[in-house]
């Protein structure tokens, strides 16, 4: 309720507002009055017509309406965005991509085949042979491994898990040692 | 719903997964109780990698099932060990770290070792190859004390990643010399110390995270 509105004018004053009748048809002594109304009246025209509390309560009202539906809405594309990065991305990755150059060399004269068995080809004895080069019983592999941690063991003539003397092991957990590559 | 779905449907896929890649390689018991340690690990954010590779690398050395078995649970154990530890240092833990901390334990480290380098609040890809690379010193014989402290000053002094995998050969070449593995960590670490103050040499690393001491008034 504003101030103007509490004001209560002569019943011809307020035809005047109404358009009904013009100043001059007002008795003299409601001129005054008249001319009064008709000044409030354009001020009031001439104000912004600003209902600020009535749109907050409607737009609160929706807003309220609106976070209601909005969980139920939201509640399914986040499930459905859950499952599609748990497919898409089984594992974290924080490693490096890049890969190095690894040399192993084993020495064993006596050795009829020399393999690499390791975290970087599933442990498999066969998978990974060393060439003998020459005579002294040097026998050498060269890989390309992706930077990390990898474990390892020579395996010698196909049975004798052997760890690499030029190599930092730990236990295996089997009662053996494993080598191991940080790169 | 949607999303109470999404749970089992991603412990299906782990254990297809798990199946699939054992599949073949590992006797039929192992395959289900790698199955089984692998659902319950990775629903306590554990990797599961490191299980099946333990039960492949035991069956490819032909160890008995019984033995394959107890190893896979000793690096469940150790998972375990290295979550909580790098949790109690501050480290919101991803996967491939705490396989770092695993290793490291597996090389001889505590728990407390982990939580001292998770405190150093280093980057999550520093501090796993400082964990990897600390696994690898304790497994050269550098003792923890050593060890933690060379690897700690290394990570807070905020040096790339690369400076760390070169550590292993630094600590080899010294003790080629003729000093033990402590001592060459030790006088590592305090070379590292002393970069940090003074900050690297020209067209290395980074600057060290907090500004040298001001120096000392001069006396009157």
């Amino acid at each position: 309720m504003t101030e103007h509105s509490e004001r209560q004018f002569h019943p011809l004053v307020k035809q005047l507002l109404d358009g009904d009748i013009t100043l001059a048809d007002l008795p003299a002594e409601l001129r005054a009055e008249g001319e009064e109304a008709l000044r409030l009246l354009a001020d009031l025209d001439r104000r912004p017509v600003g209902v600020p509390s009535v749109t907050w309560r409607v737009m609160a009202n929706i807003e309220r309406r609106r976070r209601r539906v909005l969980p139920w809405l939201l509640a399914p594309a986040l499930a459905l965005a859950a499952v599609l990065v748990l497919w898409i991305m089984p594992a974290k990755s924080v490693a490096p991509l890049s890969r190095m150059t690894v040399r192993f060399v084993l020495v064993a004269p006596e050795a009829h085949a020399v393999s690499l068995a390791g975290t970087f080809n599933q442990w498999d004895a066969t998978a990974t042979p060393l060439v003998r080069s020459g005579p002294s019983g040097v026998w050498t592999a060269t890989l390309t491994l992706p930077a990390g941690q990898h474990q390892y063991a020579f395996v010698v003539d196909g049975q004798r898990w052997v760890p690499d003397p030029a190599a930092p092991a730990v236990d295996d957990g089997f009662g053996r040692r494993n080598s191991v590559l940080t790169l | 719903m949607l999303a109470l779905l999404a749970l089992p449907v991603s412990l299906l896929g782990m254990q297809q997964t798990i199946a699939e890649r054992l599949d073949g390689r590992v006797p039929p018991d192992v395959g289900m109780l790698v199955q089984q340690l692998g659902i319950a690990a990775s629903a306590r954010g554990l990797p599961v990698d490191p299980l099946i590779q333990k039960a492949i690398e035991g069956s490819a050395k032909g160890v008995p099932a019984q033995r394959i078995s107890a190893a896979v649970r000793l690096v469940v154990a150790q998972l375990d060990t290295a979550a909580v530890a790098l949790r109690e240092g501050g480290v919101t833990t991803d996967t491939l770290v705490i396989a770092a901390g695993a290793f490291a334990i597996n090389a001889g480290l505590s728990g407390h070792d982990l939580t001292a380098l998770a405190r150093t609040r280093a980057a999550t890809p520093a501090l796993m190859v400082g964990l990897r690379v600390a696994g690898t010193l304790a497994a050269m014989g550098v003792p923890p004390a050593e060890d933690i402290g060379l690897i700690s000053t290394k990570l807070r002094s905020g040096q790339p990643a690369a400076d760390l995998l070169e550590l292993p050969g630094s600590v080899q070449a010294e003790v080629s010399r003729g000093v033990t593995p402590a001592q060459a960590a030790a006088g590592l670490e305090r070379a590292a110390a002393a970069q940090g103050r003074h900050g690297p040499p020209p067209g290395h690393g980074q600057p060290p995270p907090h500004p040298p001491h001001p120096p000392a008034p001069p006396h009157p």
